[in-house]
């Protein structure tokens, strides 16, 4: 079935630096398939680190990637001139996690060692808060957790992450403040009493409701 | 300034999205206040924790369904890519100077002439029936744009013919047969696709479900295979899990498509 190896373009090909997500993306709708690899470069990683950080699981983050751009793939024909691929991909990636959970409940708890992958030479206290954050992080609830993950780590701006949520922007705003007392909270607790208590994981919240 | 209205500068803050004298009141705010200072420093802390690299894998899995995806397309791709520049307007513009779309231009023409006579007349009492007639005739009238949009020769029409049928609740059994001769015959993979996706929302006719599990077999599109593969899925279809057997047995299957199968298999199970 295999036809020889295909060659497509990459990331460190010069004539790709320039050229925008977006207009590759009209490239792949219009048929050059191969020019996914280039995007594939571009989002893989940050893809995977917004699914490890909400579910705490890597081989399912690695499969929700895979998920992501086989649909790009089947449905590369709805992405429109105009829309930011960024929010796009997010929105494709938030749908195949929501429909992931909606088919099977979560059951992998966090990982306690998720966090240990930290550079040699980090200072141990440093290091010790930085998991102690990640834990606070995974216990903050599902739909906080998300906008956290979006916002601060995806660096998505409040207006992108608006459209995807499908509310205001002023509400996200109000959301993710709330979000950031909860996690201080948690954060304080964990100090507090850090043995055990992670052992609430937080893959027992459901994921938001899909959008439509 | 107080927590609450600080409340409302802190997201943007944070984002670096402030003007320089708003930030220099959150700035203020913040050394006199000792939750907000830690909300603020727990932001920053965030960057602590470590970015995970994914494994080398992800991108072999990668690679192959892009190439099962390109050896699925063939030929097809060259054509196509030339074929959509600016085609959606255009197919629709060709298609109303075709026989077909004059015939549909007058109805919508007498639907409308009809519409606006009621308006003039005044005529209340009857306009509430008038007006569902009429709808029922644009009704009518787009599945037969739909219809005859799905026998044109330019994959980029047909596609469009799919989107068309999209707009209805209840199809038209001609339509619907139609959609399902197109996910099966239909030469470019992207229309097959877009058939499928339109289909999966008539999943209480039963010859859609049975369409979906005959096209398994008869698919050489590893992306289509997988679309459908996930089709069952989603439905729950218990039935379709020894079609899926009977597929995964094929010699030759692309391996993703293997795979796919498998796990359908373990869901439907």
């Amino acid at each position: 079935m295999y036809a020889g190896a295909v060659r497509w373009p990459r990331e460190n090909d010069p004539r790709m630096h320039s050229v925008t997500d977006e207009e590759l993306m009209l490239q792949v709708r219009d048929g050059a398939g191969e020019t996914l690899g280039v995007l594939f470069e571009r989002y893989h990683a940050p893809l995977y680190n917004f699914y490890t950080k909400l579910t705490g699981d890597r081989a399912l983050s690695e499969d929700l990637v895979q998920e992501v751009f086989l649909r790009i793939l089947r449905h590369r024909q709805t992405f429109r001139d105009g829309t930011p691929f960024r929010a796009w991909i997010y929105q494709i990636a938030r749908n195949a996690r929501i429909d992931h959970f909606r088919k099977s409940r979560p059951q992998v708890p966090f990982e306690p060692e998720m966090a240990a992958t930290v550079t040699p030479g980090d200072p141990a206290q440093q290091r010790q808060e930085s998991e102690l954050l990640h834990k606070a992080l995974m216990e903050l609830p599902e739909e906080k957790r998300e906008l956290l993950v979006l916002c601060r780590f995806q660096e998505l701006p409040y207006e992108d992450v608006a459209r995807l949520v499908g509310c205001g922007v002023a509400t996200v705003k109000v959301r993710i403040h709330r979000a950031m007392q909860e996690l201080r909270e948690i954060f304080h607790q964990l100090q507090a009493a850090p043995a055990g208590s992670a052992q609430r994981a937080a893959a027992h919240n459901l994921p938001p409701r899909r959008m439509t | 300034m107080n927590c609450e209205k600080i409340a409302e500068l802190l997201p943007d803050y944070l984002q670096e999205g402030l003007r320089v004298d708003q930030r220099k009141v959150v700035e203020g705010h913040l050394e006199g206040c000792v939750e907000c200072r830690e909300i603020a420093g727990i932001w920053k802390k965030l960057a602590l924790i470590p970015e995970e690299q994914p494994s080398a894998e992800g991108r072999v899995r990668f690679e192959a369904m892009l190439q099962a995806y390109q050896t699925g397309r063939g030929s097809e791709g060259a054509t196509r890519r030339t074929e959509r520049k600016g085609a959606s307007m255009w197919s629709v513009l060709q298609w109303l100077r075709s026989p077909v779309g004059a015939v549909a231009w007058s109805i919508v023409l007498v639907a409308l002439g009809t519409y606006f006579g009621l308006q003039l007349g005044n005529a209340k009492s009857s306009s509430q029936q008038d007006l569902a007639a009429m709808h029922t005739e644009l009704t009518n009238m787009r599945q037969m744009v739909a219809l005859s949009m799905l026998q044109q020769q330019s994959a980029s029409q047909r596609l469009e013919g799919v989107t068309w049928t999209r707009r209805e609740e209840q199809l038209d059994p001609q339509v619907l047969s139609a959609l399902m001769h197109t996910l099966r015959y239909d030469p470019s993979v992207d229309v097959r696709l877009a058939a499928l996706d339109a289909l999966s929302r008539h999943a209480g006719q039963p010859q859609v479900k049975k369409t979906v599990v005959d096209a398994l077999q008869e698919q050489q599109s590893p992306l289509v295979q997988v679309a459908l593969i996930d089709q069952l899925v989603e439905w729950r279809d218990a039935e379709a899990a020894p079609r899926l057997q009977q597929l995964r047995q094929t010699p030759n299957l692309n391996p993703t498509v293997r795979q796919r199968a498998d796990w359908a298999i373990s869901k439907l199970n």
